[in-house]
């Protein structure tokens, strides 16, 4: 080990110095001047070891004689992004508290503890690059987690099959995190061996959103001509090339808006060509500030889509907030809800039941995040159940592409999916309508289950109306 | 009848940038400071609107003007301890400090206000607008933007050049020794400066968060405008930067015209081309 550290100190310190961009500078800095308080957000931000081959080749079976099964988890916590994250602490007390992860799991006659180590990405890409090398060659994870939009998951991922370390990811559509991985999502035969994901993808985005746009049509008449508002970004990008072929078979006309740069502050020249075109359902997957900017300026200048089914935003009350008033009845996707019949796979407790106990311990209203966050945990358990040590990399990943379970999410099948290593869930549609009561207490906004298409099993709780601003 | 657009609503983003770069241009221009926590100065204003607005029930047009005293104030604190005391030892260590600021300020926003996407409400008034014609609407709120830019832009020149604090703010600016030979105390009038300039910061700060979503980090992105509409009008020049925020939303809205996805690279070439033609900006009249 003296060898391999004297031979890597020098261009290690190289790095360093080239490492201390703006963001870690404030992250130390931030360290420091705020103590304790902000150290919690700051940490890890300073040691990135480097990626020698041999500590490579070390970190698959580092760990070996331990008794503690490591798992690391990624989400952003801050940032853009945080809305996605903020049943996490939440979701960690529930997954903690139950017997497989207090009490530990028994695994080939050998009886593990385990630990969780929580990580935030920040919603930037090179953060979640970074932690993620340090989870797998300082921390030695046995199996890394992650969620949350491309800009967390798909680095790491990528990271993960680097340094051969399993890794699970949810919350990101399978096409953005399988191009991630450098695969092509139209002949998905490559399996990448570390790394598995479950959610959904376009055809189920399509499956989603289009069965809206039909029910609108029929009742309003309007033009079939839709706006693609996709940003120059993963999401935007897989969403560009793959959702149009889908609406354009189902007889949508597609006015794209162009690969724009996220942030960009005015959008009138957009506006304007949707508006020239009659685009009267409106779909796309921005950042949130990104959104709120351009539906603002969409309505001041008179653009009013019949229905607008947005990804990416809108999927959370804390993003509904900001928007206001603007929100009503604009429709999205829900990967999760509590009025599906699915339950826990560790406890048996109800998605309703989990629910509720988030209403009564947060005073928020359901959170799709909620149920594949917990579903990360569920799997994990079910792949670690299948082998013979936990520390084996190799093996645990393997189990990791075969798990086939139900739980929280409902039923997953990783062998099926798509693509090798990729499990699917049937997301519902949802709108949020101002003011109404779920499980008994009133919230200021609700997103009500609008439209079941793809997932029956799930209740309908509102009806679909057309958007009025 | 679409590049018409493009250039009037350019022209109101303009005004937007021009509001947000005024305080950046001030500080430079009299006190040789470059300011990095100017955007994150800005997202405190918005978020104290927002934490001040539901606890005391102020309508939104009380808290801007209970908010912009407020930072005026803080300015000039500021400037008279942290800014002054870092002043007298290097121009460097003020870049040092202010970047220092805008860390703590970042992080403070976190554990204060959590991440979360926050926007200042002012009712349907965000989404009224008039049509000038079938494709050119324009938003009574950036109209106000940009009529509030002129008016500080131009309320500041006036007090620059018509005012005998503003004459001494110039002297200062000019020759600070020289100043100092003839009485003036340039410590009280950098605090000065520094009050109008923070005022302006709030009063950016106040439109962003209601023109958009923000979250404690979203000062830095909007720093980056900021600083290209003081180069591209001249530093130390207060008309040459409402000018320079124009400029720079036009060509931003022309080459979205062109393709959405050339909307930031057009402000940045624009940016750019100023930078090789005309280093000190358009209207740059002196090295600062």
């Amino acid at each position: 080990m003296a060898d391999q550290h004297d031979g890597t100190s020098g261009p290690e310190s190289g790095r360093r110095l080239g490492e201390i961009d703006r963001r870690n500078l404030l992250k130390l800095l931030g360290a420091g001047v705020l103590g304790a308080g902000a150290a919690g957000l700051a940490s890890d931000s300073a040691s990135a070891s480097p990626s020698t081959f041999r500590t490579m080749r070390s970190s698959r079976l580092s760990a070996a004689g331990s008794s503690t099964i490591k798992i690391g988890y990624i989400t952003p916590r801050t940032g853009a992004l945080a809305g996605f994250s903020e049943s996490d602490p939440f979701i960690l007390g529930k997954i903690r508290a139950t017997t497989q992860f207090a009490k530990g799991l028994k695994i080939g006659g050998k009886h593990y503890s385990v630990s969780i180590k929580v990580v935030d990405s920040q919603s930037t890409s090179n953060r979640a690059s970074q932690v993620a090398q340090q989870l797998a060659l300082s921390t030695k994870v046995d199996l890394i987690l992650t969620s949350s939009a491309p800009e967390t998951t798909n680095p790491v991922a990528a990271a993960a099959q680097q340094y051969h370390v399993p890794c699970l990811a949810t919350v990101v559509p399978w096409e953005s995190w399988y191009a991630g991985l450098g695969g092509d999502p139209l002949k998905p035969t490559k399996s990448y061996e570390y790394c598995t994901v479950f959610f959904f993808g376009l055809p189920q985005f399509a499956g989603c959103f289009l069965p809206m746009w039909d029910r609108i049509q029929k009742e309003t008449k309007a033009d079939k001509v839709f706006a693609g508002m996709y940003p120059n970004d993963a999401d935007g990008n897989a969403f560009r090339d793959g959702f149009p072929p889908f609406a354009e078979a189902a007889g949508y006309k597609f006015v794209t808006g162009g690969a724009f740069t996220d942030g960009t502050t005015t959008y009138s020249s957009m506006i304007e060509n949707f508006k020239s075109h009659n685009c009267a359902f409106f779909s796309n997957c921005p950042l949130p500030p990104t959104f709120n900017t351009f539906w603002k300026q969409a309505i001041t200048q008179d653009y009013k889509p019949v229905l607008a089914t947005v990804a990416k935003v809108l999927l959370f009350a804390s993003t509904v907030k900001a928007l206001g008033n603007l929100a009503t009845n604009i429709a999205t996707d829900a990967w999760w809800s509590p009025f599906a019949p699915h339950k826990s796979s560790l406890t048996g407790q109800t998605g309703q039941e989990l629910a509720i106990e988030w209403q009564n311990s947060t005073g928020n209203i359901w959170w799709q995040s909620l149920g594949s966050s917990y579903s990360l945990f569920e799997v994990a358990v079910e792949a670690f159940n299948s082998v013979s040590t936990p520390h084996d990399h190799s093996e645990v990943a393997s189990a990791l592409h075969k798990v086939n379970y139900t739980g929280m999410c409902g039923p997953i099948d990783f062998a099926k999916g798509p693509a090798p290593g990729v499990g699917i869930i049937e997301p519902v549609g949802i709108q949020w309508k101002s003011g109404g009561k779920v499980f008994g207490k009133k919230f200021p906004w609700v997103p009500e289950i609008v439209d079941n298409s793809l997932n029956k099993e799930t209740k309908i709780t509102g009806d679909l109306v057309v958007g009025s601003y | 009848m679409e590049w018409v657009n493009a250039i009037v609503q350019g022209i109101l983003t303009g005004g937007f940038y021009a509001l947000f770069a005024c305080g950046l241009s001030l500080m430079f221009g009299v006190m040789g400071i470059i300011n990095l926590a100017h955007g994150d100065l800005a997202i405190i204003a918005a978020y104290v609107a927002i934490a001040l607005i539901p606890t005391t029930h102020l309508p939104m047009v009380w808290a801007f003007v209970v908010i912009v005293p407020i930072f005026a104030v803080g300015g000039y604190v500021i400037q008279r301890t942290l800014l002054q005391a870092s002043l007298d030892r290097s121009p460097f260590t003020t870049l040092l400090v202010t970047f220092g600021l805008s860390v703590i300020i970042e992080n403070v926003l976190l554990e204060v206000f959590t991440a979360n996407g926050q926007s200042i409400t002012i009712g349907t008034l965000i989404t009224k607008s008039f049509a000038v014609n079938s494709t050119i609407t324009i938003s009574y709120f950036s109209l106000t933007v940009l009529g509030v830019a002129i008016v500080v832009l131009g309320g500041i020149q006036l007090f620059l050049s018509r005012t005998s604090t503003g004459r001494l703010i110039r002297a200062v600016a000019d020759d600070r020794e020289a100043a100092q030979l003839v009485g003036a105390n340039y410590r009280h009038v950098f605090g000065i400066a520094a009050a109008i300039a923070f005022a302006t910061v709030a009063l950016a700060g106040l439109s962003y968060g209601t023109l958009t979503e923000f979250v404690p980090t979203s000062g830095v992105t909007t720093l980056l405008f900021a600083f290209e509409s003081v180069v591209i009008g001249g530093i130390g020049n207060v008309w040459g930067t409402l000018v320079g925020g124009v400029v720079l939303g036009v060509s931003q809205q022309i080459g979205a015209q062109i393709n959405p996805a050339y909307q930031i690279l057009a402000g940045n070439l624009v940016f750019l081309a100023v930078l090789a033609i005309r280093p000190r900006g358009l209207f740059g009249m002196r090295t600062a």
